[in-house]
């Protein structure tokens, strides 16, 4: 054997999860239905708690359900307060801001509908599952290895995207590390506030180390070398086969039974969100 | 090995060159030093030999630089990478695996060398820089020493002719600088590599060098043989200072040259003035803490110490002792699973935020973290909100430490020195009873710590508070410190005067007490003292 053994046999090909999260998001934006959105949020949340690890790009999965928490809580309050006049069950109604005759149509304010609450509420499952499929995949696979197995042809959008998916979660370490010196400052500020001084900190750092890595990988000659060689083996499996079957045999039912039952929908995509948890 | 003609580099925007109109040549199998005050264009200088600048920083570059016969303008740091390694600042941010065997193989991946070459290859350089027991582990569990051998290691593989380090021991303790330097060493007069390392602490390098580049800052450069740059360099290692103050006339590179021409000198026995100790400001009593939720490893054990009003303690010890998670007990920030920590008496966790500040300034490692104002006016005015302080309180203080750059530049681009200090005077205008620096001289020339000597002496003193202070920097222990705590693997193992702990420890001990061990004197100020007392 010449090639050095894999690191760990436990890891899936660096490739798994993004193939895996690419069929999902098919999945959710064929079907559009916010069962399917649940089922999808729900299993990705327990797939990353069954997949436990102690890496950092592990530990971002925090922030990021932070992340989809808030943009369920903007999209619902949006939806509340702005958009067309529903008809409906008046559930509630708010004070409403008369609009310039320009937005014709669109209202601020005004009665709240089952049927507005409902429509928000979709859009807004679906951004969350949309969130949580990225950050799942981000959080299961090593943004290192990723840069391994990219070809040659796309070295620019590869190192943009080891870049990128390193910066992520390299972050949620700095945040801890600023958010301790905030503490020295002797300020206990949350909200908007703190996150501008948290934030300008770490953004900084992070364009700092994106910088470096970008060097360090120029100075290695990353991309510059027509045939790059490996130094371990990345095989794909049977595993990552199986496991990625799961998804796309769902896709495959939504494809070919358009008029598949909703229930029966999501309760395939949960199984087959949550496969690769019992697979390694 | 590597030309420089005529070359000339100013970037976009800039008010003042870089270098200008520089010329020199570095012979093949040289271990060449490249000095220079922060921000001289250190780093720079090492960018332009193997591309960087331009390609990658940008900068306007004139002139021609050739490396083994090919020409970095032509040439992009990629296709110069069977030539040319380059270790950065801050290896951690350049790695690109997480195991140590990976990363060294990323280079030969690049270069697409055959798998049964790369095992061997990686084989050997794991051999030659020591780190085979750690091959499968992973990089971000390793400490700061074995991190720059990984670097270096990375580097290595490919074969290069030469190798270029930035700052390569400023994050390691004595023990760690040491081996990095040695294995330097073996690997110019071994494999006859071409070396060139920027270094502050010329005190751990000078040993090991051939030549000299020094930079003024000013767009000159001069280079010559160390003896002869360091006769008249501003920037000189304690070492030298020493034969200069004593008119020995020659400037000795190692301890072994000044002994040699040592001078007998009976000094008359010290008036060792005991100096008087306020109250306990800090207690820390059989102090456990363990980052490990299962506790089976310990950062800290059973500690003890106390510190008093008025002194100044350095904390030292090996990288990943402790130091900082002691540090961070007097800020109720540390994962304690057992003890007691007492501020003024109290339990630091009793205090709020707002009330631990008027106890506690605490400077992490990297000062910038404490940091987040667009000018340094803003800031100073921040702080003054925060500490609830009258407008202006801290830039006056700012003002009383040292010179201070423009109002509006921003504390990202101003040196780190200049920083440092600001962060200080945020920290001070709280007007804390106790001062904590967490590894303040990273990154710092003589120069800068020079000021920061005088600044901690002026806490300690003028305003009776303590200062504590954890370090690899032996000179600056010497210099300040009263007391030296000594931690190895999160336990106390000595306790005591600057003068008994750091005489004690070959490792340890400042440049002074190795050259004239029959004295007591740790640092030049005791020289400078003793000189003008006997005139």
């Amino acid at each position: 054997m010449t090639n050095a053994p894999r690191a760990s046999q436990e890891s899936f090909h660096p490739l798994f999860w993004w193939l895996w999260a690419l069929t999902l998001l098919v999945i959710l934006l064929l079907s559009s239905s916010t069962l399917t959105s649940i089922s999808i949020s729900i299993g990705a949340i327990a797939l990353v708690l069954m997949k436990r690890s102690n890496t950092y790009w592990y530990k971002s999965f925090r922030w990021s359900l932070r992340l989809a928490a808030l943009a369920f809580t903007l999209r619902m309050a949006i939806g509340v307060v702005i958009g067309v006049p529903m008809p409906g069950q008046v559930l509630f109604t708010i004070p409403s801001i008369k609009l310039p005759d320009l937005f014709v149509g669109i209202r601020l304010g005004g009665d709240v509908t089952s049927q507005r609450l409902s429509a928000a509420f979709d859009e807004a499952t679906l951004l969350v599952a949309l969130i949580l499929i990225f950050a799942a995949a981000s959080a299961l696979s090593n943004p290192h290895e990723l840069l391994r197995v990219l070809p040659k042809k796309y070295y620019g959008m590869g190192l943009a995207t080891v870049i990128a998916s390193s910066v992520a979660p390299q972050s949620a370490r700095s945040i801890e590390r600023v958010r301790a010196a905030r503490r020295l400052r002797g300020e206990s500020s949350s909200g908007m506030a703190s996150f501008r001084k948290v934030g300008i900190p770490v953004l900084e750092e992070s364009l700092e180390r994106s910088i470096d890595l970008a060097a360090s990988l120029e100075s290695r000659g990353y991309g510059y070398f027509p045939n790059p060689s490996r130094y371990r083996r990345q095989i794909w499996r049977l595993q990552e086969t199986l496991a990625l079957a799961a998804p796309i045999y769902a896709l495959i039912f939504l494809l070919l039974l358009p008029s598949i039952s909703g229930t029966l929908l999501a309760g395939l995509v949960l199984a087959a969100v949550i496969i690769p948890g019992f697979v390694s | 090995m590597i030309t420089f003609s005529s070359v000339s580099l100013i970037y976009p925007n800039a008010q003042r060159t870089i270098v200008e109109d520089i010329s020199f040549t570095v012979n093949e199998g040289e271990l060449l030093l490249l000095i220079g005050h922060t921000g001289a264009g250190k780093s720079s200088l090492l960018k332009l030999i193997n591309g960087l600048i331009p390609h990658h920083t940008g900068g306007i570059l004139t002139g021609e630089i050739s490396v083994a016969g090919r020409s970095t303008r032509a040439l992009k740091p990629g296709e110069l990478a069977d030539v040319v390694g380059i270790v950065g600042q801050n290896p951690i941010n350049g790695f690109v695996s997480d195991i140590v065997e990976d990363e060294i193989a990323f280079g030969l991946e690049s270069l697409g060398i055959a798998p049964e070459i790369m095992r061997k290859r990686v084989e050997e350089v794991l051999d030659l820089l020591a780190l085979a027991p750690l091959r499968r582990r992973n990089i971000s569990e390793l400490s700061g020493g074995e991190q720059q051998r990984v670097a270096i290691a990375a580097a290595l593989v490919t074969n290069p002719k030469v190798l270029l380090l930035d700052e390569p021991t400023s994050a390691l303790d004595p023990i760690a600088a040491e081996e990095v330097l040695s294995i330097l060493h073996r690997l110019v007069h071994d494999l006859g590599l071409t070396v060139i390392l920027a270094e502050h602490r010329l005190e751990r390098v000078i040993g090991f060098v051939d030549r000299i580049i020094l930079i003024h800052g000013d767009g000159s450069v001069d280079l010559g043989p160390a003896r002869q740059i360091l006769s008249s360099s501003p920037i000189a290692p304690p070492l030298v200072e020493l034969a200069k103050k004593l008119e020995l006339g020659e400037i000795p590179l190692s301890i072994r040259e000044f002994r040699k021409i040592a001078p007998e000198i009976s000094e008359a026995p010290a008036n060792l003035i005991e100096k008087l100790k306020g109250d306990a400001i800090l207690t820390i009593n059989s102090v456990s803490a363990s980052y490990d939720q299962d506790q089976r490893s310990n950062a800290l054990k059973d500690v003890s110490i106390g510190i008093n009003g008025g002194e100044i303690v350095a904390l030292m010890g090996r990288n990943g002792a402790g130091k900082t998670t002691l540090l961070k007990c007097a800020v109720a920030q540390a994962p304690l699973t057992k003890g007691e920590v007492r501020v003024n008496q109290r339990d630091p966790k009793s205090f709020t935020d707002k009330e631990l500040i008027r106890f506690v300034g605490y400077i992490p490692q990297d000062a910038g973290d404490l940091l987040y104002g667009q000018s340094i006016k803003q800031e100073c005015d921040l702080a003054d909100l925060d500490n609830g302080v009258e407008p202006g309180t801290t830039l006056s203080i700012y003002k009383e430490l040292m010179k201070i750059p423009s109002l509006n530049s921003h504390p990202r681009d101003i040196s780190e020195g200049q920083r440092l200090g600001l962060a200080l005077s945020i920290i001070l205008s709280a007007q804390p009873a106790l001062v904590i620096l967490d590894e303040p001289t990273r990154g710092l020339d003589y120069e800068a710590k020079k000021v920061l000597i005088k600044i901690l002496k002026q806490i300690a003193s003028n305003l009776n508070r303590s200062v504590l202070i954890s370090t690899h920097d032996v000179e600056l222990v010497a210099e300040v410190a009263d007391r030296v705590i000594f931690l190895a693997d999160g336990e106390v193992i000595a306790d005591g005067s600057s003068r008994e702990v750091l005489k004690a420890s070959p490792a340890f001990a400042p440049q002074v007490s190795k050259a004239l061990p029959n004295n007591s004197w740790l640092s030049l100020s005791d020289v400078e003292r003793y000189l003008s007392e006997r005139n």
